[in-house]
């Protein structure tokens, strides 16, 4: 989410691109009419459409969010192999899971599943992730 | 009740643990369960993939008040002549296919998950999650030589990925003999080169090393080198031990214990 600033930012330059377009229309049409068009762009629109185009350009990219390395591997540095072998398509649903991660209420008949302590591994797990 | 930057952030850990394969399905349904319970709303689109997401973990933890499903093993006839249905309606519908196989590992008929496998990969030959099972599949068969077979076309794709260098190298070095040592050694290395913090490739590189330096086939050249390599695997370990240890108090036993694991490591010609 970008902050509303560079939103701002992005919508000022766009409005004063805007501007510096109408004014040099508009410029133009007056040099058509006194018969003048010799003259050349005055000096205030043309640094008006730089700056606002550099302003322009600057909020869309502090919008835009994080940058990513150009080097391919890089991002793959912190990947391990815990997640590798996990491929969402292929999931397979009859492992104990169903008997360790069930709420208590549901299965009273079986003792095992209520004589497992807490995790410790678990519980560390946790506390990384979270 | 959660304010909305609380439940930014939930919504962010979830797309991360979703784009990056992590199967913690009981944390996904505590934090899941919560975000659906009371920001319904204000989820907008990513709703629904984060319903699915849920109703995955759910599944893993047995949550059938969350899941609203059956039991499993109930339904995998019924399942079986849905995906079949599916398929003839629509015959490149992909997902339908790969449910199937599941449910042919589901059911233990691997021979048979190997074989509609391929089929599906002949057709599809760009899937790597498919790849990926597949040689899966052949490890827990043991049929290593195939299994080199799927990691070497994901390493084609992914050239950058220094954990498929690394699963192939490991491969090799359990189908065994010189030659497979030796390749499993460069692929080692070349885990290595792509990503220097692989401790994985560190130690396998070590093993082979010194595996191929104890084989007595070897000329006095290749031995030397090889223990060289081992040398330098082995100071690279003890030096990344110590690193992570650095500031803790038990680090003086457990880099002496490091040490004394790779020495016993050591594969020497009995």
């Amino acid at each position: 989410m970008a902050s509303s600033f560079w939103k701002g930012v992005v919508g000022v330059g766009l409005f004063a691109l805007a501007h510096a377009a109408f004014s040099a229309a508009q410029h133009r049409s007056y040099m058509r009419l006194t018969e003048k068009e010799n003259e050349t762009l005055p000096i205030d629109i043309v640094l008006q459409t730089l700056l606002s185009f550099v302003i322009t350009c600057y909020g869309i990219v502090n919008i835009s969010g994080e940058f990513k390395d150009m080097d391919a591997s890089s991002e793959l540095k912190n990947k391990t192999f815990d997640t590798l072998r996990n491929h969402p398509s292929f999931y397979l649903f009859n492992h104990r899971g169903r008997v360790l991660f069930c709420p208590p209420e549901q299965e009273p008949s079986t003792p095992s599943a209520q004589a497992l302590p807490s995790n410790p591994l678990r519980l560390r797990k946790l506390e990384n992730y979270h | 009740m959660l304010s909305v930057s609380e439940m930014l952030k939930m919504r962010d850990k979830l797309r991360k643990w979703r784009e990056e394969n992590y199967r913690n399905s009981e944390q996904i349904v505590d934090v899941g369960e919560e975000l659906l319970n009371e920001h319904a709303s204000k989820l907008g689109d990513d709703i629904w993939i984060i319903y699915e997401q849920v109703m995955i973990a759910a599944l893993d933890c047995s949550r059938d008040d969350l899941a609203w499903t059956f039991r499993f093993d109930a339904i995998l006839n019924d399942a079986n002549k849905l995906y079949d249905s599916i398929l003839q309606d629509d015959p490149t519908n992909t997902a339908a296919r790969k449910r199937k196989i599941s449910i042919l590992r589901a059911q233990g008929k691997s021979s048979e998950a190997i074989r509609e496998l391929n089929e599906y990969l002949e057709q599809f030959v760009g899937d790597q999650e498919a790849w990926h099972e597949l040689s899966e599949l052949y490890i827990n068969e043991h049929d290593y030589a195939k299994a080199a077979f799927c990691l070497e076309e994901l390493m084609m794709t992914n050239p950058h990925n220094h954990l498929y260098c690394e699963q192939y190298a490991e491969v090799k070095y359990t189908q065994g003999g010189l030659e497979n040592l030796e390749l499993a050694r460069k692929y080692f290395a070349q885990a290595l080169k792509l990503n220097n913090r692989n401790m994985r490739a560190l130690f396998g590189l070590y093993m082979s090393a010194s595996h191929i330096a104890a084989s007595p086939k070897v000329s006095a050249k290749v031995k030397k080198d090889n223990m060289k390599y081992g040398a330098w695997a082995a100071s690279q370990i003890s030096r990344a031990y110590q690193m992570a240890g650095r500031g803790k108090k038990e680090n003086k036993c457990s880099v002496k214990a490091v040490e004394e694991m790779l020495e016993s490591m050591q594969i020497t010609m009995s």
